[in-house]
């Protein structure tokens, strides 16, 4: 009796353990999981330059929020963003505005560039030196006296007599539409002049508390622009956005499964057993199952994301299949047996059903998505421990024997009875050959599908607010660019210079608006000092433009020297480390990503980027050392489409494992265990076909599941002989029930990814559980 | 990007013009017509030049288009503002083109400048402290900036006019100083030549 007990007390002596651990995480730790949207995109591992620029694009990204302010009038604009910026200000904790534009901005930009001026040149007025003689810029020099507004100039007249400086800042300001208008940020459609604010949320972003504290202040501010200005139009984009709306569908989803797969079971139960008993059992094995993957999860991992959590509480479907097994054959079995006795019986069959579904939770923790190994992690530890709770604890807690067998389980014996046996016979051939038509029909119309949608799909007022603040304040796209590399920052900027030639004529092609590099406000040594050369050879040189000019205007030679010695740049050059020290860099920081172990690396981002650009783009780099072409959304998709493909042959590999484990037991018979499975397999996917469904990665994963589980029902079929065939069918019926019942309710989640899991496993449960008697031992 | 500032403040100011006063008594003595043309000689003194830069030409100022500057003399060149773009041609070429598509300051410069041709003293007054005396006959004013920044850059501009406006002074903080005066005013359809008519 010792001895039986002692395993038993030691497993409470570690769901106690877990208990303890579970309260310190909760109450004492207060971790609360994270909503971290990006969870579910594959991690970069291969390239850690790579791996830098994205974790560097996305830190910068993540506390920011920008908020456009709108209204027909610019004087209405201001009032109601003033509304709503007031609102932010008073919680300035929280909200961090970096709108204030300096008086300075000018001056500023004058102090630094403005010494560099000889070096800084259009290409176009580089192109112009070369070929254009000395009356060209003459003649540009009088314009520029003659006209009383002859566009935008820096300093005065004798600081950029030929407006190569203005050209040069004028193209400058124009990479980005947006402008300082009395003391805020501006930016202008037809119909509308927009405040641009920028925030910085102080919190971070994918916290569910800073959320919760963020979100009803947002909100306010909006209803403020509002009252100030009925007309007035808020736009708003920011990662905390995406968080929160997340997180919000993720909580929802996680009440919306778990109470309804646990009122269900609660119900499956009460019908089956008639007793409360029974269903506490159950319930203890699912509540130790969760207690353990939460603490094994939180040991594992840094943080535990919520859409985890969601997968997750499909679990409670699929854990309590042991404990289910375990009860119907502690009720159908011969009142003789002791509980202990009957464990050791159906002891090989619980094993065979536990490591058959850890191979099919396996399958998530093959790709490379963190979030997918998070949840089958988590799976496999909730499986583990709700099997553990069955196999130490139900021989001692369902000690009692059951007086009669279940009437339901009577039922079910005698409708089994009456279930035709698949074999050779000419039944079973049509009944083949009918589903072989079924899925002929159904697996034609498959096609693969490798969407980024189906990892992340916003809601559209998000996604529409977004689209429309790109387009108002001509963002470069943050999914595709090109990533440089080069031992030194000359080099880097060198390189960057060789592909904005084979980017500019794509811009006259319009294949895309512009482009966006440090080389823009920086040139490489190299190219300042054959700038120096062209502007002291064209223009200063004794019979150059200036001199020429002097002789027009009544000048004379020392004028000429005087002149030209003040336009002369310094002989030092212009340094990326002195550009981003100064604040008009601060737009275009992020595009250097300076020291790394190997060498330095930058960005030149893309704007007005269409899909036929993309093609060309993808090709522009080719040949040119250093140079990257890196397009997320692409790499994301062929990260799909090649897991899909792998997947699926490890999905059949698996099938000849799981057979290879059944063997052993059955002998060539596990074929019966098998096939029910591999037969819903084929019918969920043709049922996919006909719904006119895309082939994704995750149905694939999700037959992985099926197998998993599905074989459980074969094998708990294979354990019967003849007469308990009732018990086996009560278990099936009920494990498959409340299994269909957690991923049917995964189905109406609004991530694409578990929508389509919970769908693929739905379809594929039922089907088994329909056909898995046809398969029953003669 | 901040250099854009002054070039508004530039039209603003010739624009200014064309009819603009501190208060509603300017603005009742201001005619107000269609079509505007007429001759201006413009005198600039720029530090680092000796001798005055002058130049002389043709303006045109047309309700719902624009702004035509031709310069003649000592250079033919001409600048034309529209709502959706500023231009400026040496002889046929086009030197410089500022698309209010790719600078926003564009559309900010012209709706100042409608907002100047319609008459709406409001919408000046948002950006400059207007500031003057008005005798029967004619009228001086000085416009300052309101937003520091701007003040810094472009410094003072005094008008001075009647009926019309009938000169300018700028005076730039780099020390930079223009003066505009204006003359043989010529309104209604005929005020425009065929040549002027054919830019817009």
């Amino acid at each position: 009796m010792i001895r039986r007990s002692l395993p038993g007390f030691l497993w409470t002596l570690i769901v106690c353990a877990l208990l303890a651990h579970n309260v310190y995480l909760w109450v004492g730790e207060r971790i609360r999981p994270d909503t971290d949207i990006l969870a579910l995109l594959p991690a970069e591992r291969r390239d850690p330059a790579l791996e830098q620029v994205s974790a560097k694009m996305i830190a910068a990204a993540e506390q920011r929020l920008i908020a456009l302010v709108g209204a027909p009038e610019w004087t209405a604009a201001r009032r109601a963003a003033d509304a709503y910026r007031e609102v932010l200000t008073r919680h300035g904790d929280l909200f961090q505005m970096n709108d204030q534009v300096g008086a300075n901005m000018e001056s500023d930009f004058l102090a630094l560039f403005g010494r560099y001026r000889e070096a800084l040149l259009t290409a176009a007025d580089e192109a112009a030196l070369q070929s254009q003689g000395a009356q060209f810029w003459v003649d540009a020099a009088l314009a520029k006296l003659s006209s009383p507004f002859s566009g935008p100039q820096l300093g005065a007249w004798q600081d950029d007599p030929f407006g190569l400086f203005r050209s040069w800042a004028q193209a400058r300001a124009q990479e980005t539409p947006v402008r300082p208008r009395d003391g805020r940020l501006f930016v202008s459609e037809a119909r509308r002049d927009y405040v641009v604010t920028p925030i910085n949320l102080r919190a971070p972003a994918f916290s569910i508390g800073a959320q919760q504290l963020a979100l009803p202040i947002l909100e306010q501010a909006r209803q403020a622009a509002q009252s100030a200005v009925p007309q007035a139009e808020v736009l708003e984009a920011g990662v905390v956005l995406h968080a929160a709306s997340a997180s919000a569908q993720a909580e929802r989803e996680l009440s919306i499964i778990g109470v309804g797969s646990l009122s269900g079971i609660v119900l499956l139960m009460g019908l089956a057993f008639r007793s409360i008993k029974s269903i506490a059992l159950i319930l203890l094995s699912i509540a130790v199952g969760c207690l353990g993957a939460l603490s094994v999860c939180s040991l594992v991992f840094e943080k535990i994301h919520l859409i985890t959590l969601v997968f997750g509480a499909s679990l409670i479907g699929v854990a309590q299949d042991y404990g289910i097994y375990f009860l119907c054959q502690r009720f159908s079995a011969n009142s003789e047996i002791d509980s202990w006795q009957l464990l050791r019986r159906v002891l090989p069959a619980l094993i065979l059903a536990l490591v058959t579904t850890v191979i099919g939770y396996t399958g998530l923790a093959l790709t490379p998505f963190p979030g997918l190994r998070q949840m089958a992690v988590f799976s496999v530890t909730g499986l583990i421990f709700g099997w553990l709770t069955v196999a130490l604890w139900f021989p001692t807690l369902a000690r009692e024997r059951a007086g009669k067998p279940l009437p339901l389980a009577e039922r079910c014996a005698a409708a089994s009875m009456q279930w035709p046996v698949i074999c050779r016979n000419r039944a079973t051939y049509s009944a083949l050959a009918a589903l072989a038509i079924f899925a002929a029909i159904g697996w034609s119309r498959l096609s693969p599908q490798d969407d980024i949608r189906s990892l992340h799909n916003p809601p559209k007022k998000l996604l529409d607010d977004q689209v429309q603040i790109s387009e108002l304040l001509d963002l470069p796209t943050p999914a595709q660019f090109f990533l440089l590399r080069g031992a030194t920052p000359e080099i880097l900027l060198e390189r960057e210079e060789t592909l904005k030639t084979r980017l500019a004529p794509l811009v006259e092609r319009k294949l895309l608006t512009g482009y966006h590099a440090i080389s823009n406000w920086v040139p490489s040594t190299q190219r300042q000092t054959s700038r120096r050369r062209l502007v002291e050879k064209a223009l200063l040189s004794d019979d150059g433009a200036l001199a020429v000019l002097a002789q027009q205007i009544g000048e004379d030679r020392h004028w000429v020297a005087a002149l030209g010695a003040r336009l002369r740049a310094p002989a030092e050059p212009l340094t990326v480390d002195e550009f981003l020290k100064a604040p008009a860099s601060e737009p275009w920081r992020h595009l250097w990503l300076g020291k790394s172990a190997d060498g330095y690396a930058s960005v030149v981002a893309l704007s007005g980027v269409g899909k036929a650009g993309l093609a060309v783009l993808s090709r522009a780099a080719d040949g040119l050392q250093g140079v990257q072409w890196v397009d997320k959304v692409g790499e994301i998709s062929s990260v799909l489409g090649k897991y899909r493909y792998a997947m699926s042959w490890v999905l059949l590999l698996s099938y000849l494992a799981v057979f290879g484990l059944l063997y052993p037991r059955y002998g060539f018979a596990g074929w019966r265990a098998l096939g029910p499975t591999a037969l819903a397999s084929i019918a969920a996917l043709a049922i996919l076909g006909i719904m006119g469904k895309g082939i994704e990665l995750f149905h694939i994963l999700a037959l992985m599941l099926l197998l998993g589980i599905g074989v459980d029902y074969g094998i708990f079929f294979q354990e019967q002989s003849g007469a308990e065939d009732g018990a086996a069918w009560l278990a099936v019926g009920l494990s498959a029930l409340s299994t269909m019942l957690s991923f049917g309710l995964l189905a109406l989640s609004k991530t694409p990814a578990l929508q389509a899991f919970g769908l693929t496993m739905a379809l594929g449960i039922i089907t088994v559980c329909l056909i898995v008697p046809f398969f029953r031992k003669q | 990007m901040r250099g854009f500032i002054r070039s508004c403040v530039w039209v603003i100011a010739a624009l200014a013009l064309l009819g603009a006063g501190p208060a509603a008594k300017i603005q009742s003595m201001l005619a107000k017509p269609k079509v505007l043309c007429g001759r201006f000689d413009q005198t600039k003194q720029l530090v680092g030049l000796k001798k005055p830069v002058k130049s002389s030409g043709r303006f045109c100022v047309v309700a719902d288009k624009g702004v035509l500057w031709r310069s003649e003399r000592p250079f033919a060149n001409t600048i034309k503002l529209t709502r959706d773009e500023i231009v400026q041609l040496q002889e046929e070429r086009v030197a410089m083109r500022l698309e209010a598509k790719k600078e926003p300051t564009v559309r900010m410069i012209n709706s100042v400048l409608f907002a100047l041709l319609a008459g709406d003293l409001d919408q000046l007054e948002k950006l400059f402290e207007i500031d003057g005396g008005v005798d029967h006959q004619s009228w001086r004013v000085t416009l300052k900036a309101r937003a520091p920044a701007l003040a810094k850059a472009i410094g003072a501009i005094a008008l001075e006019g009647a009926e019309y406006v009938k000169n300018i002074v700028i005076d730039e903080s780099s020390g930079d100083r223009t003066s505009i005066v204006f003359s043989a005013i010529q309104t209604g359809d005929g005020a425009m030549t065929v040549d002027e008519a054919a830019l817009f």
